[in-house]
C-alpha cells in the first residue's frame, strides 16, 4: 500500500530525474580534472617513461658499451645491437636500434643499463608519417639524448636517491 | 747429546721437555737469545733480557713469533715459557721468538706492519690467502691512518675466519692470528683510532 | 673398491679416485675453478671445499684421495661456508667488467658466485690492476680479471707440451705471463679460452662481436685435418661468429686445434664467391645458375664428343665432402672420363697399382695414447696433425718411446728416443737400414726385401731405432704427410710395412686431409695428374698451390679450352678459368667426412649459403641432369650418401688396408746437393685457412714466408740470417727472406710448399739452390 503512494508521487514528482540531476549538477559546478592539452600538460614524474634516447658522458663519449643486457631483459624483444671492437680498442655498437611499435615503454632495458645508457625521456610528443619512421636507429636515439640532455640529466638527479 | 735424551727431556715441564732458545726482541734492555728450559717463567725471562726499556711499562707480548696471538701485558707475566701454558692462554709457544712491546707501541700500527708482511709474503697460490691478506691490510692501513669506519672491527675479524682454515699451508692462518688477536685484545685503541682518526697513544 | 657417503648417497668408488671424481659419479655438483679433467690438480681455488667427518678443515675435493668409509657433506653449513667464503675472496679483486666482458653469460665465476656466493659485496677498498699481455693474434688478454686458477699454465705445460705461460711475483702481485714477453706460439693455444673460467683470456678475432646468450650452436665437423675434431659453430644471423670444441673423447677429446678454431672467419670473407660469373675475354660477367650451368655442361660436352671422355679430367680437393666427391666422380665417369684425382701434392702414384685398399691411420685415434713403440716416418707432427702430436706426447710422458726419421729435429716438445735425421731423398735408404738392423736382430722380411739389402750400411740411429721398435708390446709406424708427398712414397711405405710386419708393429697414415679417407672410398683416385686434358673440373681445389709441381698444372690449365671451377673462393683460379661456380663451403651444405680412423661423420648446414652459393652436390647433380646421365635423381645429401657407402659405415671398415706389395726398391746413394723439404704449412692446407685473417698473423704463418736453413749451412753459402735470398729449383725462382734453424741437416733447405710466395717453385723437393739477392 505504501509502496503504491510512494510510486504514485514518484511518478509525478520525478523524483529519479531530480536525483539523476542533482548528480549532474553536483559534476556540473564541481572543479575539472580534464587536462586542456595542448594548453595545459598533465604533470610528470622524473621517472616518466617517454621517449627513449642514447646518453653520452660529459666529454662527448657515448655511454653505451654494448653490453646488450636491454637486449637481452627486453620483453617485447624490440631492441636489436650488432658489435665490434672500434678502431681504439673499446667496445661500441655497430647497430643500436628500438623498434618503438614493438616497444612496451616498461624502462627494463634502463634498469638493466649498467652505465645509465639507453634511457627513457619525458618526451611523449613525437610521431612518424610513414612506415619506418618508428623504427629508431642508433643516430635518431643518440639525437634525442643530444636534444634532452639537461633535462634527462635532471630527471636522473632527482630520482638518484631511489636508484 | 753427552747427557741422553732423557735427561735433556727432564730440563723442563711434564710434557714441555728440555730447553728452547728465544729470540727476545722489542723493548727489552738487552734484546737476544735466551736458551732457558721450558717452564721458565715468563717474568724470569723478561728480567734475563733486562726487563722493559726504562721508564715505560709493559704492554703486549708475542710469544711465538708474528704468528702467534698477541697477549697483553698482565696476562704474560703470570705465564710460564711452554706450549702448554701459552696454548691455555690463547696462543703459541711458535717458535720462541719473543716479541715485547711496551706502552709506546701503538698497536693499530703494529698490526699494520705484521698485516703488511703477510700481504707481502703469500705466495699467491690459494685464494684465501692472496686476495684476504691484502684486504686485511688495507683495512687495518686505512684505521691507522685515520679513514676507518665502525664496521671495520667486525669486517676483519670476519674475514679473518673466511681464511683460517681454508688455505693451502699455514700462512693463510699465521696471517690471521695478529689480526683477530690484536683486535680482541686491545679492541678499544682501534675503536680509538676508526672514532677519533689518531692515535690513542702519543706519538 | 672404496665406499663413501657423499650427501647422503653411499657409493663405490674406484680406488685412487678423488672426491671430486665420486661427486661426478653420484651426478652432485661442487663448485671448482681450478680443476679440469684433463689437467693435474692445482686445489688453489679453494671453490671445492667440502666437509668431510673427522677432519678438522674443510678438505679440497679435487684433491682428496677417497678412504673406506668417509663420509662427505658439500651442503652442510660448513661447506656452505667455504663456499661463500672463498667467493667472496675471488671477487673481491675482481674488476666490475660484466658488461664489457666477452665472457658474459658464459663465466664461470658469474655463474658460481649467483649459486654459491653472496649477494652483496662488502669489500670498499681499491682493486688491483694487471698490465696487459700480448699473447699473439688469437687470445685477448684482460689479465686483471685473473683469478688465478692456473688451468692455462698447466694446460701449456702438459698438453701443449711448452710451458708459454707461468705465474710470476708473488702475493696479491701474481700475475699469469709468457715468457720474456713472446707471444703464444702453439698451435693449441686457442685452448686456453676455453679453459680459462673468466674473461681473462678471450677470442681476440671473435673479440666484442656477440653475446653467448644470442647464439646458436650447431655441430659440424672440422674440414681440415684428418682427425676430423668434432665442432660446434656458434651463429647468429646466418653468420658464423666463432668455433668452439663439441667433446668427443674419442677424436679431439675436449681440445680444438687454432687451425680448426680460427679459420672460419674465412666463411665471411670478402674473397666468397656469391655468383656464378662466365668468363667473357678479359672479364668476368655474373650471370644466373641457369646460365652458367649451361654454358659449362656446352663446353665440357663439346669437348666430350670431339676428344673423348679422357679429353676431361677433375681435380678435387680432399676437403669436400664425400657427397660431393662421389657424385663427382659419378659425373666424370658418366662422360667417360677415368681421370679425377684428389691428391694433388703427391708425387709418386706409383703405389697406386700396388695398394689392396684404402690407406688410413690403421687404428682407433685413441689407440694413440697407449701405443709403447712408434716411428713418423716424413711427419712435420705438430704442424701436420697438432692434437695427434698431443695424444703421442701423453703416450710418451707414460713411457711411449717416440722415434723420427724426417729431414729436420722438430721439436715434437717431448722426449724423442732416436731420430734419424737425413735429407729426404736419403729417407729410403735410412728406412732400409732399419730394415736391415731389425733382420740382423732376428726378424724375418719379406725376401725380395731381404734380398736388396746387402749393400746397405746401417747407421747407428737406424739400429737404435731398429731396437727401440723391437721392444714393446703395442707399436705403429706412422707416414705423415711429407712422406705421402715423397717422390719415392711407394718405396717408403713398401719398407715401412715391411719393417711393421717384421717387429709387429701397425701401419698408419697420418691422413692429411678431413677427407683423405672419403675420397679414395668414392673412387677419387686415378692416378697422376692429368696435364693433357682439354677440359677441367675443378671442386674446392686451388691448383697453382695445392699441386705438386705448380707451375706445371697452371700451365695445362691455361692451355685447357675449358676450365670449370666450383669454388667457394675467388682467387687466382679466376686467371684461367671459363665458368666459375660458386659452391658452399662445409657450414653452409650438409655433408659427411671420413676421418683417418674410418669414422664416418655427418653434419648439416650451420647456416644458409651466401648470395647464389648452393652446395657442391647440388651443382654436380645438375650438372649430372644436363648430361642426361642417369642416376642424378637425389633429393637429398643423405641418399647420396647412401648411394656412395651403401653398406654404411660397417662397409668402411672392410675397404680400409694400408698393406702393399711388389714395390721394387731403388736404392740409389742420396743426390749430393741442398735438397729442398717442401711441406704444406699448417695455415696453408685448404682455402678457408688460407683466408684467415687471425690465423694468417700468426708466427707459424710468418715462419712459413721464410727458407729456412742450418747456420752451417748459412755459413756455407756465405749468406746472412735475415737477408732476402734467392731460392732456384729447376728453372723456376722465388724471394723469400732466410731465417736460421739449426735443427735442419746441413743440406736441406726448408721451403714451404702451397705458399703464394713459392707457388713457383716446381716440385716440393729435389735439388734446390740459394744465393743472396
Amino acid at each position: 500500500m505504501l509502496s503504491r503512494i510512494k510510486h504514485f508521487f514518484d511518478t509525478f514528482l520525478l523524483t529519479e530525474l531530480v536525483r539523476g540531476m542533482s548528480m549532474t549538477g553536483r559534476y556540473f559546478f564541481a572543479r575539472k580534472i580534464t587536462v586542456q592539452y595542448p594548453e595545459e600538460r598533465a604533470p610528470q614524474s622524473p621517472r616518466f617513461r617517454g621517449l627513449h634516447a642514447q646518453r653520452r658522458y660529459p666529454n662527448g663519449e657515448e655511454r653505451c658499451i654494448a653490453c646488450k643486457l636491454c637486449e637481452a631483459v627486453c620483453p617485447a624483444l624490440a631492441i636489436q645491437i650488432e658489435s665490434e671492437q672500434r678502431a681504439d680498442g673499446t667496445r661500441r655498437t655497430t647497430r643500436y636500434d628500438i623498434d618503438l611499435t614493438k616497444c612496451i615503454f616498461c624502462g627494463f632495458c634502463e634498469e638493466a643499463c649498467p652505465v645509465d645508457a639507453i634511457v627513457e625521456t619525458r618526451v611523449y610528443e613525437y610521431h612518424g608519417e610513414k612506415r619506418g619512421d618508428l623504427y629508431y636507429t642508433k643516430e635518431m636515439l643518440l639525437a634525442v639524448g643530444d636534444k634532452y640532455e639537461a633535462q634527462i640529466a635532471q630527471d636522473r638527479a632527482a630520482d638518484a636517491r631511489y636508484r | 747429546m753427552r747427557h741422553g735424551g732423557q735427561a735433556f727431556l727432564e730440563l723442563g715441564k711434564p710434557n714441555n721437555g728440555g730447553t728452547k732458545i728465544f729470540s727476545v726482541s722489542g723493548h727489552v734492555n738487552k734484546p737476544g737469545n735466551y736458551e732457558v728450559g721450558l717452564g721458565t717463567p715468563f717474568a724470569e725471562l723478561l728480567a734475563m733480557a733486562g726487563g722493559v726499556r726504562s721508564g715505560h711499562k709493559l704492554k703486549a707480548v708475542i710469544p711465538g713469533g708474528s704468528s702467534a696471538p698477541v697477549l697483553p701485558g698482565e696476562v704474560m707475566m703470570d705465564l710460564t715459557m711452554d706450549f702448554d701454558s701459552i696454548a691455555k692462554a690463547g696462543s703459541m709457544l711458535g717458535s720462541g721468538a719473543v716479541i715485547v712491546m711496551d706502552d709506546s707501541v701503538c698497536m693499530v700500527k703494529a698490526l699494520e706492519r705484521l698485516a703488511y708482511f703477510y700481504f707481502e709474503e703469500s705466495c699467491g697460490q690459494c685464494t684465501p690467502c692472496r686476495e684476504g691478506t691484502g684486504w686485511m691490510y688495507r683495512v687495518v692501513h686505512r684505521i691507522e691512518h685515520g679513514e676507518g669506519r665502525p664496521e671495520d672491527l667486525d669486517l676483519l675479524m670476519s674475514v679473518g675466519d673466511n681464511i683460517a682454515g681454508r688455505t693451502i699451508c699455514a700462512l693463510g692462518d699465521a696471517a690471521v692470528g695478529p689480526v683477530q688477536s690484536f683486535i680482541k685484545h686491545f679492541r678499544q685503541e682501534f675503536e680509538y683510532h676508526i672514532e677519533h682518526k689518531k692515535c690513542l697513544v702519543g706519538a | 673398491m672404496p665406499h663413501i657417503e657423499i650427501d647422503g648417497k653411499t657409493i663405490e668408488v674406484a680406488p685412487g679416485a678423488t672426491l671430486m671424481d665420486a661427486a661426478n659419479q653420484a651426478g652432485i655438483f661442487i663448485p671448482h675453478f681450478c680443476y679440469h679433467k684433463k689437467l693435474s690438480i692445482a686445489a688453489n681455488c679453494r671453490m671445492c671445499l667440502v666437509e668431510v667427518e673427522k677432519a678438522p678443515k674443510p678438505l679440497p675435493a679435487c684433491a682428496t684421495p677417497v678412504t673406506e668409509g668417509m663420509k662427505v657433506r658439500t651442503h652442510s653449513a660448513k661447506a656452505v661456508a667455504a663456499q661463500k667464503g672463498v667467493m667472496e675472496l675471488l671477487l673481491i679483486n675482481h674488476p666490475l667488467d660484466c658488461p664489457i666482458c666477452d665472457q658474459g653469460g658464459e663465466c664461470q665465476l658469474q655463474d658460481l658466485a649467483v649459486g654459491y656466493g653472496a649477494s652483496a659485496s662488502r669489500y670498499a677498498e681499491p682493486k688491483r690492476v694487471v698490465r696487459e699481455k700480448d699473447l699473439g693474434p688469437l687470445i685477448a688478454t684482460d689479465m686483471t680479471r685473473c683469478i688465478h686458477c692456473s688451468r692455462c699454465v698447466r694446460f701449456s705445460q702438459e698438453i701443449a707440451g711448452r710451458m708459454e705461460l707461468g705465474m710470476v711475483h708473488r702475493g696479491e702481485h701474481t700475475e699469469v705471463m709468457p715468457f720474456l714477453e713472446q707471444q703464444m706460439h702453439s698451435e693449441l693455444s686457442g685452448n686456453v679460452i676455453d679453459l680459462c673460467p673468466v674473461g681473462a683470456l678471450t677470442s681476440k678475432p671473435f673479440r666484442y662481436s656477440a653475446r653467448t646468450w644470442e647464439l646458436s650452436r650447431r655441430k659440424s665437423i672440422s674440414p681440415h685435418d684428418g682427425l676430423g675434431a668434432n665442432l660446434q659453430l656458434h651463429t647468429k644471423d646466418n653468420r658464423v661468429y666463432r668455433v668452439v670444441p663439441q667433446e668427443n673423447e674419442a677424436i679431439n677429446e675436449c681440445w680444438l686445434a687454432d687451425r680448426d678454431r680460427y679459420a672460419y672467419e674465412a666463411l665471411n670473407s670478402e674473397e666468397r664467391l656469391t655468383r656464378p660469373m662466365v668468363r667473357d675475354g678479359d672479364k668476368w660477367i655474373e650471370v644466373d645458375w641457369q646460365k652458367a650451368l649451361n654454358q659449362a655442361a656446352g663446353a665440357l660436352r663439346v669437348l666430350r664428343d670431339t676428344h673423348g671422355g679422357n679429353a676431361l679430367a677433375a681435380l678435387a680437393s680432399p676437403h669436400q665432402t664425400l657427397e660431393e666427391l662421389h657424385l663427382l666422380q659419378k659425373l666424370m665417369r658418366g662422360l667417360g672420363s677415368g681421370r679425377i684425382e684428389h691428391r694433388l701434392g703427391q708425387a709418386d702414384f706409383s703405389g697406386d697399382a700396388k695398394r689392396q685398399g684404402v690407406t688410413w691411420l690403421g687404428m682407433p685415434i685413441a689407440e694413440l695414447n697407449q701405443l709403447q713403440r712408434v716411428l713418423l716416418i716424413g711427419a712435420t707432427l705438430r704442424k701436420e696433425q697438432p692434437l695427434i702430436a698431443q695424444r703421442l706426447r701423453q703416450a710418451v710422458k707414460f713411457g711411449a718411446q717416440l722415434n723420427v726419421l724426417h729431414a729436420a729435429d722438430d721439436d715434437l716438445y717431448c722426449r724423442v728416443a732416436n731420430k734419424l735425421i737425413v735429407k729426404p731423398s736419403a729417407w729410403v735408404n735410412a728406412l732400409a737400414q732399419v730394415a736391415k738392423a731389425l733382420q740382423e736382430a732376428g726378424a724375418s722380411l719379406p725376401a725380395e726385401l731381404a734380398g736388396q739389402l746387402n749393400d746397405i750400411t746401417v747407421s747407428d740411429s737406424a739400429r737404435a731405432i731398429a731396437a727401440s721398435l723391437n721392444t714393446g708390446e703395442r707399436k705403429a709406424l706412422l707416414l705423415g704427410a711429407v712422406a705421402q708427398n715423397h717422390p719415392a712414397a711407394a718405396q717408403l711405405h713398401q719398407l715401412v710395412a715391411a719393417i711393421a710386419a717384421a717387429c709387429g708393429a701397425k701401419l698408419g697414415f697420418l691422413s692429411p686431409a678431413a677427407n683423405s679417407v672419403g675420397a679414395q672410398l668414392v673412387g677419387v683416385q686415378s692416378g697422376p695428374v692429368a696435364l693433357d686434358a682439354k677440359g677441367y673440373l675443378l671442386l674446392g681445389v686451388e691448383p697453382e698451390l695445392d699441386a705438386h709441381n705448380g707451375p706445371e698444372l697452371l700451365k695445362a690449365l691455361q692451355a685447357a679450352e675449358c676450365v670449370v671451377a666450383l669454388t667457394a673462393f675467388k682467387g687466382r683460379v679466376m686467371d684461367y678459368a671459363d665458368v666459375v661456380l660458386p659452391i658452399a663451403p662445409f657450414s653452409e651444405t650438409a655433408g659427411s667426412f671420413v676421418n683417418m680412423e674410418g669414422r664416418l661423420q655427418s653434419f648439416h648446414a650451420a647456416v644458409t649459403p651466401q648470395g647464389e652459393a648452393r652446395p657442391a652436390w647440388k651443382v654436380l647433380r645438375v650438372l649430372g641432369n644436363l648430361f642426361n646421365l642417369a642416376g642424378f635423381e637425389q633429393n637429398s645429401a643423405e641418399e647420396v650418401r647412401q648411394e656412395a657407402l651403401p653398406q654404411g659405415e660397417a662397409g668402411i671398415a672392410a675397404r680400409l688396408d694400408n698393406a702393399i706389395h711388389g714395390v721394387a726398391l731403388a736404392l740409389q746413394p742420396p743426390g749430393a746437393g741442398i735438397e729442398r723439404l717442401g711441406e704444406v704449412p699448417i695455415y696453408q692446407l685448404d682455402p678457408l685457412v688460407r683466408r684467415a685473417p687471425a690465423l694468417q698473423q700468426t708466427q707459424d704463418a710468418r715462419d712459413a714466408a721464410c727458407a729456412w736453413a742450418s747456420g752451417a749451412l748459412i755459413q756455407r753459402l756465405n749468406l746472412i740470417d735475415g737477408e732476402h735470398v734467392r731460392v732456384r729449383q729447376a728453372g723456376a725462382e722465388a724471394v723469400l727472406r732466410l731465417c736460421r734453424d739449426d735443427r735442419l741437416p746441413d743440406d736441406v733447405l726448408r721451403v714451404a710448399a702451397a705458399h703464394p710466395l713459392t707457388a713457383g717453385l716446381a716440385g716440393r723437393f729435389g735439388a734446390i739452390s740459394v744465393e743472396a739477392v
